[in-house]
């Protein structure tokens, strides 16, 4: 699996890295293009920190090459290939007594004199290492007291300081809460883009990874399941074999993981369409509820949202008016639903008819909540007490615990 | 004012006139102490004689004997030892990245304890003419440095710090109860000796001693402190300190062999000195309020010797004329210390 890059600034030949004598990875081909952002993914223990110590040289490689801007690796120079490439690890370090600028001033090391003394041209470099990773404020702060995300942005500056061209990054975001992960791949991505530094990092979020990423390697079973860009390798199959997902699916187009219910709560039938059922969807999956739904546009995002989460899914193409036999399919799935959801969706010229479907349900004699503003238009006065108006999502699972009581909706317990 | 010039402006300043502070304090304090230690005794001298015996080296008095052959030696002969002690203790804590080792704990002075044992207690079949310090400063380097290594080879197997110290103090019991043997099958005379020897003491150092510490310590010293730059790359962790350019091969191999012959070197003449190059080092990096090693090789250096040199005129004017032992001493000083660093968290295992 290899593709070769006009530039490439590490490349590796049938390389295997593990440790002596056992192999963790075999048969590694890739070619790292200068300035892209590529990112690691595996599950735990695949072999992405092997990797990647192997490529920073902590680790000596079991068989093959390495190259780092076209000359091996093995030959470079400790304090050369500290002025290439610089390293973010997973340790915990505390070194005591450190400021922040102390800390990051010991990145200098490859640049300065044999007492390591900090000249104009060291201290400017410094301060725009922290500057890159906005933690100018943090330098006379002591290191121990640093936060972890303030430690991580921290422990990258230190790495800026070499001012390398290539950037190793195990695992820079685990530990961290959401705004420094969020912020954390920001930087990153802003190195990669506007400095040029190539960016290799190992990431345990594989939807991430597909929205900062050049490329991505899928490392798994002793090897490199598949390399390339995010946009074509990362597809619901291959992400849902990298990590051995059963209840769960990567969606591209979302971006995100849906996970999927049980399903064993009961059967529920949303009429939806136009995103309005999308939150409902992963609500009721969470709750547990098989889901069926109709009928919504093929490009409709409940349409993405249905499908990764394993909906019985009745669809039209785009644009196209909901028809006959799309309706015929949506009512016989509604007929074996415990229950009826309407989402509120704006009716317009081409969904028209999935308001004749709610009607449907209403006169065969199924519950609809509804999340319709204003409730349901009801036909009947019996139609009135099975129309369970649902002003928000939280009134609607209120509504639905005590449907789910009052039914015991739970056909798996009453079987056994 | 820029951001950069708003972040550097405090740091240029505040980095530099803390050490120099301390730094003079400790120089002043330390040669205060040297003068208390030739002066004090059983014959006390004041400053103005202790002046007049220096200035006249060629007098051959009583009092320029005691002075120049018993008090000076001794006082010297405190400072080198508690500095190259402080040395390898702060070389050793970098090292093995634990706040708490020392050559004592891990079993070094035990190792040249053993060693030494070997030539003062079994010196009557080969003569009391090999009974120089020479011999014996080599016997504590082959003990100070096998120690060293069969903890190595341990430490690299096993990770963590209580592990480490667990071996160093297994390897000490062992050294320990060979010597106790040895002890036991020596004769009565070398005992009294090597016993005394054992507790530790700066006394009975001669000028030629002086001049080896001198040499060979402040050699290794220098080369230390042009180690500053990758021993502070090292604080990160052996493999950030590879990332930035550190030999690490080299670079291990040589820290090791300064602290062992720091140690072994100070062992040999002094007997096995506790808690010094444990504690030092702390109090060093406290009152400097830096790890750059930079600052803290001179700095330790310095605190050691005025620690030891408080220490040694404690152990010979407490119950003078009786001497008390100096591990004694610096038992009763840095092991408080230490209990106080771990209780408060400064320092964590």
């Amino acid at each position: 699996m290899s593709t070769s890059a006009i530039n490439p600034v590490i490349s590796a030949r049938r390389l295997t890295v593990g440790y002596k004598p056992k192999p963790v990875l075999k048969g590694l081909d890739f070619d790292f293009e200068a300035g892209h952002f590529i990112s690691l993914l595996g599950p735990n223990g695949a072999g992405k920190t092997t990797l990647l110590r192997t490529l920073s040289r902590h680790l000596s490689p079991l068989a093959g090459e390495i190259r780092v801007q076209g000359k091996p690796l093995a030959s470079l120079r400790a304090i050369d290939l500290a002025r290439i490439m610089a390293v973010v690890l997973t340790d915990k370090i505390a070194p005591p007594l450190f400021t922040v600028f102390e800390f990051v001033a010991i990145g200098r090391y490859p640049h300065t004199d044999y007492l390591g003394r900090l000249g104009e041209v060291d201290r400017n470099a410094v301060i725009s290492s922290l500057a890159a990773v906005h933690a100018v404020d943090l330098a006379h702060r002591p290191f121990a007291d640093l936060s972890d995300g303030e430690r991580q942005k921290v422990l990258v500056a230190r790495a800026l300081a070499q001012e390398p061209q290539i950037l190793l990054l195990d695992e820079p975001t685990i530990h961290l809460d959401l705004k420094h992960r969020v912020e954390v791949m920001a930087i990153l991505r802003d190195l990669c883009r506007s400095k040029g530094i190539t960016v290799v990092a190992s990431l345990h979020d594989v939807d991430v990874a597909a929205k900062v990423s050049d490329r991505v390697a899928l490392i798994k079973d002793g090897g490199l399941l598949d390399w390339g860009p995010p946009e074509t390798v990362l597809t619901p199959e291959a992400v849902a074999g990298l990590y051995d997902f059963d209840k769960a699916e990567f969606n591209r187009h979302l971006g995100g993981i849906e996970l999927r219910g049980d399903g064993d709560q009961g059967r529920a039938f949303v009429v939806a369409g136009m995103g309005s059922g999308a939150l409902v969807y992963r609500m009721l999956a969470k709750k547990g509820f098989a889901i069926a739904t109709g009928v919504v546009h093929t490009n409709d995002l409940d349409w993405y949202v249905a499908q990764s989460l394993g909906a019985d899914c009745t669809s039209v193409p785009p644009m196209a008016k909901v028809n006959g036999s799309a309706m015929v399919r949506a009512a016989g799935q509604m007929a074996e639903c415990d229950f009826v959801i309407d989402c509120g969706f704006t009716v317009g010229p081409v969904n028209q008819a999935n308001m004749k479907l709610l009607q449907s349900a209403l006169t065969q004699g199924k519950t609809v909540f509804s999340l319709r503003e204003g409730g349901l238009p009801s036909l009947t006065k019996s139609d009135h007490n099975r129309s369970i108006r649902c002003d928000d999502a939280m009134q609607l699972l209120d509504a639905l615990d005590r449907f789910s009581a009052r039914n015991e909706l739970h056909p798996k317990a009453l079987e056994a | 004012m820029t951001v950069s010039e708003r972040a550097l402006n405090p740091l240029s300043s505040m980095t530099w006139r803390r050490p120099q502070i301390v730094f003079t304090l400790l120089t002043g304090l330390t040669l205060i102490m040297m003068v208390l230690n030739v002066g004090i005794g059983s014959i006390p001298f004041s400053p103005l004689e202790i002046w007049q015996v220096l200035v006249r080296p060629e007098d051959n008095s009583t009092i320029s004997s005691i002075i120049w052959n018993l008090r000076i030696p001794r006082a010297i002969a405190a400072v080198f030892g508690g500095a190259y002690l402080a040395a390898a203790g702060l070389l050793l804590q970098i090292y093995f990245r634990n706040p708490i080792v020392g050559p004592y704990i891990l079993g070094i002075s035990s190792g040249a304890t053993l060693m030494v044992s070997f030539v003062m207690l079994t010196t009557l079949t080969v003569g009391w003419s090999l009974f120089t310090p020479f011999i014996s400063t080599l016997a504590a380097f082959a003990g100070a440095y096998g120690v060293m290594l069969i903890v190595l080879a341990i430490a690299s197997r096993v990770k963590g710090g209580v592990t480490l110290l667990i071996v160093g103090l297994m390897m000490g019991y062992l050294c320990g109860a060979v010597t106790a043997i040895l002890t036991a099958l020596a004769e009565k005379e070398k005992i009294k000796g090597f016993v005394l020897w054992q507790l530790g003491s700066f006394s009975g150092f001669k000028w030629n001693e002086i001049g080896i510490l001198l040499v060979f310590g402040g050699g290794i010293l220098v080369l230390l402190y042009l180690q500053s730059k990758p021993l502070n790359a090292f604080l990160l962790g052996e493999e950030y300190a590879a990332s930035m350019g550190v030999n690490i091969r080299r670079f291990r191999l040589m820290i090791l062999l300064c602290a062992c012959a720091l140690a072994g070197m100070i062992t040999s003449m002094a007997g096995p000195v506790a808690f010094i190059g444990m504690a030092v080092p702390h109090m060093a990096r406290l009152s400097f309020g830096t790890s750059d090693n930079r600052i803290l090789i001179p700095g330790a250096c310095l605190m050691g010797a005025l620690v030891a040199s408080i220490c040694d005129l404690i152990a010979r004017t407490v119950l003078s004329p009786v001497e008390l032992p100096l591990s004694a001493m610096t038992a009763f000083f840095g092991a408080p210390i230490v209990i106080t660093l771990l209780l408060k968290q400064r320092v964590k295992l």
